[in-house]
């Protein structure tokens, strides 16, 4: 930031100078505003490695019961293993059709702001698919 | 069979190939497996093996005492323990057991969720700035994202069944071929002392992870105890079996009913029908 600065105010005289002169070379080679963000990651040192623990017990035991309906007699089926919303547990489909399937399992007992912007978000979606765009 | 190395005056195998000479524990050896021996086999298959395969034999062990020998020969089915290993299919249901649990959470406020930016935040013409109808816009600092992570997500879906059968039959023939299958007669330890497990596997060259199988709820409480403690050893019930367990693991130990249990499951999605309904809703063949 300093260094731009004091770059400026040695050229700033000189622009207003080199106008009337007409165009220096020097002159195209400065700028009078920065480019970089302060975004840039800056690093004073190589970071140190992160120890994963391989063996934690949810890392080891993961996976386990996958296979209860074929070992497991068919009393159970792996989608019931899956931990989530209620409405997402052994569904997959695009964001139309989640939202209008939680609608309907879970939409009764929602707050008012998220159910208003469910609302809004499936009557968008639903002409974005239908009306608009090649595929309709 | 003569190795060209690109150095003068080397040893025959390349150098990629050669292990140091200060090398920390010895390489493991495979241990033969019984095709010529005339011992008698202590367990048969219960289903039918065709007739043109032969029964697969491996040794019976015991976990009684860290230096015994193996106990005898057992017959394995080749249908379950001999089957042609198919990568990819192993590596399918290895993908399908990561991703089909899996929901993701992430999710970003759109423009219409994000609070505020319902007016427009200058005239139309004439301020001089550039026209925006809200303050939330997706080009603006702190506006809605336009096309992010919506709302939890599944990537929830099914192999086909007899795909993840295939599955558990080529990792329990790769740990079978690979040496890494040990049968055990029964899961009874002298000691539930975590340090006699370990000296067991570091004494037969077991490798650094065990998984041990065995049927029921019930298990002996030594081996509860000695496993609780360790990481890398862990017990589950037969019914637990999978794939991915299997290739986290190094080694994996069945107990003779676990055989019995696990070919029978197996084998029975060789010769079944294709379900008309459900297998949950009752048949009048089954079980």
């Amino acid at each position: 930031m300093a260094r731009t600065r004091t770059r400026m105010a040695v050229f700033g005289g000189l622009f207003r100078t080199g106008v009337s002169l007409g165009q220096s070379s020097l002159l195209l080679c400065t700028r009078q505003f920065a480019t970089g963000t302060c975004l840039c990651v800056r690093m004073h040192a190589i970071p140190k490695l992160k120890n994963v623990d391989r063996w934690t017990e949810k890392r080891s035991m993961f996976g386990v019961y996958d296979n209860i309906g074929i070992l497991g007699d068919f009393k159970a089926h792996p989608k019931d293993l899956i931990t989530g919303p209620v409405w997402l547990r052994g569904f997959r489909g695009h964001e139309l059709q989640r939202l209008t399937r939680k609608k309907q399992m879970v939409g009764d007992r929602m707050m008012l702001q998220d159910r208003h912007n469910l609302a809004k978000r499936i009557s968008f979606l639903y002409r974005r698919f239908n009306r608009y765009g090649k595929r309709r | 069979h003569s190795l060209v190395s690109s150095l003068s005056g080397e040893s025959g195998l390349p150098a990629n190939l050669r292990l140091p000479p200060n090398l920390i524990g010895a390489p493991r050896e495979k241990r033969a497996p019984p095709t010529t021996s005339d011992l008698p086999v202590l367990r048969k298959c219960e289903a039918d093996i065709p007739a043109h395969r032969t029964p697969t034999r491996t040794w019976l062990e015991s976990l009684i005492s860290r230096d015994s020998e193996h106990l005898g020969v057992v017959d394995l089915h080749p249908d379950v323990f001999s089957v042609p290993v198919r990568l990819d299919i192993l590596h399918a249901v290895e993908v399908w057991q990561r991703n089909f649990k899996r929901i993701s959470h992430a999710k970003v406020k759109t423009r219409a969720e994000v609070s505020g930016g319902g007016r427009k935040p200058w005239r139309q013409k004439g301020s001089g700035r550039a026209r925006h109808g809200s303050i939330r816009s997706p080009l603006w600092r702190g506006g809605g994202i336009a096309h992010g992570p919506r709302g939890p997500t599944s990537y929830y879906y099914m192999l086909p069944m007899k795909v993840r059968v295939q599955g558990l039959k080529i990792a329990l023939t790769s740990k079978l071929t690979q040496d890494y299958l040990h049968i055990v007669d029964s899961l009874e330890i002298p000691t539930p002392d975590a340090h006699y497990l370990q000296d067991l596997m570091k004494h037969r060259q077991w490798g650094d992870s065990v998984l041990i199988v065995d049927v029921g709820e019930e298990f002996p409480q030594n081996i509860l105890q000695a496993t609780a403690s360790l990481k890398t050893v862990n017990i589950i019930p037969a019914i637990g079996l999978n794939v991915h367990s299997m290739l986290k693991h190094e080694s994996l130990v069945l107990t003779l009913e676990a055989v019995k249990f696990l070919e029978k499951k197996l084998l029975w999605h060789d010769c079944r029908f294709t379900p008309l309904y459900p297998f949950k809703l009752p048949y009048s063949d089954l079980p």
